[in-house]
């Protein structure tokens, strides 16, 4: 069967000097998903941009229907019955899904906007591909799931035939993913064609029928989805043998952290979380497990005193954490990797070296008499970009200029380096490639076997049944279960717990508390 | 900064310039009789007598001082307004001191820009508190705190500080002693110019050597980071605010002790003060950048007064030439202005692409 879609030996270089695609062939069969893997920086997104007529290449040729063609810009990609969703979307939130959808090529009756015609075109689209997302509500009121449905929808409108979804599960919470697979399966059966980007393997195996695999700007293979394994993908992604299991914790030790009674109120008086007990001992890692919004991450700004308490008590090593300020608690031994690196755990217009020492500056060794010590400062950010291999041109480029994964990885870096006693950590690898998941898991280890207790939370279920040695389920705020981590642990038990579809005996309950 | 991105930025400023003056020529054509003689005024009659040197480097000072204050606020990512305000309230209590007894003795400079720096200090604190302690807009209050100073400041001089039956709009000449001596006699060459030397190398030390200036600058960068690292974004802010608040009240010090005035009258700033927030955003808020800015920028505000002055060139049309100045150069900083210039030149197309590519992401 002749590709409906084919890009042929592309090569883009970018001012700069950056070669980002070398030689990358795709070749897309009508009416399938087909999935693009690849780690951060392999030419994924840059191939995305030249199909969509973003960017233009250097050399090569892109077939339509085996017609040579070539886009100058989205607008003409768009009438050729392409279309594209973002990771980052462009909606307008005060309008409604069907005015968002239609903008730009409105229906008309006269010069009026017939907006009867909007609203019924629109529900009809999203009922035939079940999207299932009402047209008069505002965008802002959606979730993130449904506004990427409302892309996906703008898409179509413009009579796209082949739709192209950037990272779009990169975003999304389990229950999200699972119900964009069922729209992204209905379009496939409606003759529609699905270019998938990812780097998430177990949702790729899922949801592909083909996989073309980039690696360093280049096309290392393309297979079918049937005869490949999650670590035979995952070694031609990276080129190497990936070890995505870790070492379980030998033995726990004393108790560090304990949280009592702990109750949460937001700024509105709603309360967030309510009756938390958890202990948490030194060398062993506490997953926090839930759907997002249920109070994980809540829980994780209280301890690190950024978020106050209503009720309760927090203690580390004994001591009462309630009144300490944020570096009073640093000082004791917190550390902290929060959710979002870019709008919480970095300054990206600053240097990697003032990043390094941010959480420091009442420290002697970088900061005396209020005069900042830039030997120090330097060399603390040399032997750190050393230690954790962080690629990064100097100790003063800006963290802006990084990659998503080598970003994290100063902050990694930044909160490791103090060898921890408690370690607070949020959505480690969100948005990170393979090659830094499995350092920074391991980096993660490494801190746990140096003694640190930890609490990590994170939306994907895979990494914590990989790196937690107990879990805690979150429902509505409160704890409904907890479980000593074991091979007979598995995502669909979490899943009704985290879902309130079932709920666990209190003894039960209380054994795996400790 | 490197030397080549250095480079490059002033290239733009450069034919952000050029473009400019071509357009303040055709201005010129327009309303001039004759046109060669009143361009050519604009551009060397700065040049053209000691005197006018003076009044050039009085300006460069003057510039420099407003932009270093609004350079330490942007810093901080705050968007006060306040540099005009605390100018008036500094040049105020300067004045103050210059005409008390302390006036005439050899500590009279010196504390009378210390009674400066207070005071434009506490004028400037008070936005800063406002937005931290009730979340009032600083843009909002700060530009409201200045009418109120210049109004004030007006009342006093023309109701009780002037002397009385004259109808004068200023007060009396300071005694000399209160007075910033000329370093090129008879000219408005003064102290001015070694203060805002001195001050640029101080908050540039204080911006990049000093604890506060990095934590001052991480808040800029990122508010929410600071909070995360345990750095009290709100103390910086409002800190930064009354710092900056300083550097202000010292402009007022410089402008009523200077050669120029020597005395204090209503109206004294002639908006010069505002013209800091052109030179800080060309200079990108760095201070080290900010005297260079003032100095090119300061020759053609003088260029284009003394073409008001000495050519039939109508007065509104100079405020036109330095406002489509002002627009050009500060819009060549920005990115669709960097793409559009570089289009426009033919030139550097594609480093101006690659640094648009890196600031947008």
């Amino acid at each position: 069967m002749a590709a409906l879609l084919e890009a042929i030996a592309i090569r883009k270089t970018y001012p700069g000097g950056t070669l980002a695609n070398d030689g990358v062939d795709l070749s897309v069969q009508s009416g399938k998903v087909h999935a693009v893997v690849g780690e951060n920086g392999a030419g994924k997104s840059t191939l995305m941009k030249i199909l969509f007529g973003i960017e233009k290449p250097d050399a090569g040729e892109l077939r339509l229907e085996g017609n040579a063609i070539a886009f100058a810009n989205p607008r003409e990609a768009i009438d050729a019955g392409i279309g594209m969703v973002f990771q980052h979307f462009s909606l307008v939130p005060s309008f409604t899904v069907y005015e968002n959808v239609v903008l730009g090529s409105e229906p008309k009756s006269g010069i009026r906007f017939d907006r009867e015609k909007a609203i019924a075109e629109v529900r009809a689209l999203s009922e035939r591909f079940r999207l299932n997302v009402d047209p008069l509500t505002p965008v802002e009121q959606l979730p993130v799931g449904q506004q990427q449905r409302v892309e996906i929808l703008k898409a179509l409108y413009r009579n796209a035939r082949i739709l192209i979804l950037d990272e779009p599960t990169a975003v999304l919470a389990p229950q999200e993913v699972a119900e964009l697979f069922v729209a992204v399966r209905s379009l496939v059966e409606q003759g529609r064609t699905v270019i998938f980007i990812a780097h998430k393997l177990p949702e790729v195996l899922e949801i592909s029928d083909r996989i073309t695999v980039m690696r360093g700007g280049r096309t290392v293979g393309e297979v079918e989805t049937k005869s490949v394994t999650e670590q035979s993908l995952a070694t031609m992604m990276v080129g190497r043998e990936v070890s995505l299991r870790v070492e379980r914790g030998q033995t726990a030790g004393a108790l560090a952290c304990e949280i009592k009674a702990l109750k949460l109120v937001g700024d509105n008086g709603a309360t967030i979380a309510e009756d938390l007990n958890l202990r948490v001992h030194s060398g062993e890692i506490v997953g926090l497990v839930g759907v997002e919004g249920n109070g994980q991450a809540e829980l994780l700004e209280a301890v690190a005193g950024l978020r106050p308490v209503a009720e309760g008590a927090i203690y580390l090593d004994g001591a009462d954490m309630l009144p300490l300020s944020v570096l009073e608690r640093r000082g004791k031994g917190l550390s902290n990797i929060p959710e979002d690196r870019i709008a919480q755990g970095l300054a990206t217009g600053s240097s990697v070296a003032e990043n390094l020492v941010a959480t420091r500056l009442d420290d002697a060794r970088f900061v005396r008499r209020g005069l900042l010590d830039l030997k120090a400062i330097r060399e603390n950010a040399v032997s750190l970009i050393e230690r954790f291999s962080i690629r990064v041109g100097g100790p003063n480029s800006a963290v802006g200029t990084l990659s998503g994964g080598n970003m994290q990885k100063v902050v990694v870096a930044r909160e490791l380096s103090e060898e921890p006693k408690l370690l607070l950590v949020n959505q480690p690898t969100r948005g990170v490639d393979l090659g830094a998941t499995q350092f920074i898991w391991k980096s993660i280890t490494d801190a746990r076997d140096a003694g640190a207790a930890v609490l990590l939370s994170s939306a994907d279920l895979g990494e914590l049944l990989a790196l937690a040695d107990r879990l805690v389920v979150f429902y509505r705020g409160r704890i409904v279960a907890a479980f000593v981590n074991s091979e007979a642990l598995n995502a669909e038990t979490l899943g009704t717990y985290m879902l309130g579809l079932e709920t666990q005996e209190a003894d039960t309950m209380r054994s795996a508390l400790r | 900064m490197n030397l080549a991105s250095f480079g490059r930025e002033a290239g733009r400023a450069a034919a952000a310039l050029v473009i400019a003056l071509i357009v303040a020529y055709v201005v010129v054509l327009a309303t001039s009789q004759d046109p060669g003689a009143a361009f050519t005024t604009l551009l060397t009659a700065p040049l053209s007598s000691n005197r006018t040197l003076g009044l050039w480097v009085d300006d460069i000072a003057k510039l420099t001082l407003t932009g270093l204050a609004f350079s330490l606020i942007f810093q901080a990512r705050q968007f006060s307004m306040g540099v005009q305000g605390q100018v008036y309230v500094g040049g105020l209590f300067a004045a103050l001191v210059a005409m008390s007894p302390i006036g005439a003795t050899p500590i009279a400079i010196p504390l009378s820009m210390l009674a400066a720096m207070a005071a434009g200090a506490a004028y400037g604190f008070i936005p800063g508190y406002a937005k931290a302690r009730f979340g009032a807009s600083e843009i909002v209050s700060s530009l409201m705190l200045n009418y109120i100073a210049i109004r004030v400041v007006n009342y006093l001089v023309r109701a009780h500080l002037a002397p009385p039956g004259t109808g004068q709009l200023m007060t009396e000449p300071f005694p000399p002693t209160a007075v910033f001596p000329a370093i090129i006699p008879g000219t408005r060459f003064d102290l001015g110019i070694v203060i805002a030397l001195v001050c640029v190398v101080i908050v540039w030390f204080v911006l990049y050597r000093t604890s506060w200036g990095l934590k001052l600058r991480l808040v800029g960068h990122n508010p929410k980071f600071a909070e995360y690292s345990g750095i009290r974004a709100s103390a910086i802010m409002v800190s930064a605010m009354t710092v900056s608040g300083a550097i202000g009240g010292l402009l007022g010090a410089v402008f009523v002790q200077g050669r120029a005035f020597g005395k204090l009258s209503i109206d004294f700033d002639g908006n010069l003060a505002f013209e800091g927030i052109l030179i800080a955003i060309v200079a990108r808020s760095r201070p080290l950048a900010v005297p260079f800015v003032a100095l090119f920028y300061g020759y053609l505000r003088q260029g284009a007064q003394l073409m008001g002055i000495r050519t039939d060139v109508p007065t509104e049309m100079i405020s036109v030439v330095q406002a489509v100045i002002i627009l050009l150069v500060a819009s060549s900083f920005t990115v669709p202005g960097r793409k559009a210039l570089a289009r426009l030149l033919r030139r550097d197309e594609a480093p101006a692409g690659a640094t648009a590519g890196v600031a947008q992401k």
